[in-house]
């Protein structure tokens, strides 16, 4: 489960880098993977619906220095949180 | 090429609705003293709403007050905004439209970035939540982005070009340029400009979620812990007339509109370019025949995101070079909130107000240094100094930025 989680979110983001999901690397920040500005929030937005969770708001908007690892574990806390009751917004 | 007679361009009537309440005086007296009037939203989805704050117009705001009664169920509260703004700004100025067919010779131009948002999204909810199969028949003549520009026109007897400008957040400068530049090159006298927004519907209010550019605590433009912007609403409205036209009447000028500059950034659709604004503050100072040692005020776009207020203070380097160390710029944003299309008209009252009272409202919530932002914000509060000339600056998503150059009135 935990290995599929990632994997997902490694495909939707190479989805959005529009690169083989194989070259994205957990140490990977989304502005190495040329992913900023709109296309970052867009990135959060297909992983929010993909796995029907919401991610806190992050202020400043500023994703680019996130990793993908940054994006799964942040997944990973989304589900706990549904699965322990908390709906999203 | 032929020569072309270009004539000076005076303010002489302005009017506003803002989250301060009904009056262009209440919005300046609100920005001199540093109060913010951003407050907890009022809107019937606020349970499920992620954004709890906005700068609003009051709950005393009365749409019907002084609005004919048959014309009242045409109106989107876009128009409701314009119209009372409008009957300030035409009160104040003075004119009778009747006579001698004045009417004839006076433009409307107003802007709005997306014109009848509520009208839009109540009529949608019918359709798509309550499973109506009819809208209101009014529905089309109440959201028209034009519908502002229009029902101005109506109300005075104003047949010269009416019509609406759109460019999202610098909708009321272009429109503002708009109709200036009409009376420069002599195709109307008078012209009825500014901008009107209404837009904080709960769909509109979930697409701005979902930018992730809303703050969750205030506006803090230029202060490292600045979190976003914050939505407001309301409406400008300015009397626009030649300078020879005004001074033949013996009119008060309230200032003059005496440059504009224009650019668009093409780069990027949201992040803002240093140098096209940059580009529009230099052409506006050219077009107003200032040097940038003529200017004591800049009006900041200032919105608080961290993108534009970093690149904002670059371009205002750019564009003033070693003087924009001495210039007072602030961002009144930080107490009107984002009204979006009318904000350009709700700063264009401050930039009035600081030049004839020789006071610069200050940018409020400004409580920590970024480095990044290093120029003189005016922090908290209104610094009395001689204002000689203000630019009034507009940036708007998609990259197209609309600046005013103001002088005190001649």
């Amino acid at each position: 489960m935990t290995d599929t989680i990632q994997q997902q979110v490694f495909e939707i983001i190479a989805k959005q880098a529009k690169v083989d999901p194989s070259t994205v690397r957990p140490e990977s920040t989304l502005k190495d993977l040329g992913i900023a500005s709109l296309d970052a929030i867009e990135l959060i937005f297909d992983i929010e619906e993909h796995f029907d969770i919401a991610f806190p708001e992050q202020q400043g908007a500023n994703f680019d220095s996130d990793t993908a690892q940054d994006l799964v574990d942040a997944v990973r806390k989304g589900l706990d949180g549904k699965a322990a009751g908390g709906a999203g917004a | 090429m032929p020569t072309v007679t270009t004539r000076r361009v005076a303010i002489t009537g302005m009017g506003a609705v803002s989250p301060f309440g009904v009056g262009a005086g209440a919005l300046w007296q609100g920005l001199r003293q540093g109060r913010c009037a951003i407050g907890p939203l009022r809107h019937r989805d606020s349970e499920r709403l992620r954004v709890k704050i906005a700068a609003q117009v009051p709950e005393s705001f009365d749409p019907a007050s002084g609005i004919d009664e048959r014309t009242l169920p045409l109106l989107d509260r876009t128009s409701e905004f314009a119209l009372h703004a409008a009957r300030e700004a035409i009160a104040q100025c003075g004119l009778d439209f009747a006579r001698d067919d004045l009417g004839l010779r006076t433009a409307v131009v107003v802007g709005t970035g997306v014109g009848g948002e509520l009208t839009q999204d109540e009529q949608s909810r019918r359709l798509y939540a309550e499973n109506s199969n009819r809208t209101h028949p009014f529905t089309i003549v109440r959201l028209m982005t034009n519908a502002s520009a229009s029902h101005i026109s109506i109300a005075h007897g104003l047949r010269g070009p009416a019509y609406a400008v759109a460019s999202a957040c610098a909708s009321a400068n272009h429109a503002i340029i708009q109709a200036a530049q009409m009376i420069r090159y002599g195709l109307a006298d008078v012209a009825i400009t500014g901008g009107t927004e209404a837009c904080l519907s709960y769909g509109a209010l979930r697409a701005w979620e979902s930018m992730r550019v809303l703050s969750d605590d205030t506006c803090r433009p230029f202060s490292a812990n600045r979190r976003g912007l914050v939505l407001g609403e309301g409406a400008g409205i300015f009397v626009l007339e030649s300078l020879e036209h005004a001074r033949a009447r013996g009119a008060d000028i309230l200032a003059e509109l005496a440059g504009s500059g224009m650019s668009a950034d093409a780069s990027d659709i949201v992040m803002p370019s240093a140098d096209g604004a940059a580009s529009a503050m230099r052409q506006a100072l050219a077009d107003a025949g200032l040097a940038p040692e003529d200017v004591d005020y800049v009006n900041a776009h200032g919105t608080g995101t961290q993108a534009n207020d970093a690149t904002e203070t670059r371009a205002i380097r750019l564009a003033f070079g070693a003087h924009a160390d001495r210039l007072a710029v602030s961002s009144t944003k930080s107490m009107h909130g984002h009204a979006l299309g009318a904000s350009g008209a709700l700063e264009l009252v401050a930039a009035i107000g600081a030049l004839r009272d020789g006071v610069v409202p200050p940018t409020a919530n400004l409580d920590q240094v970024d480095p990044a932002c290093d120029l003189d914000y005016v922090p908290n509060v209104a610094r009395g100094m001689p204002v000689r000339a203000v630019l009034s600056n507009s940036f708007a998503f998609g990259g197209l930025n609309a600046v005013l150059a103001l002088k005190r009135a001649p």
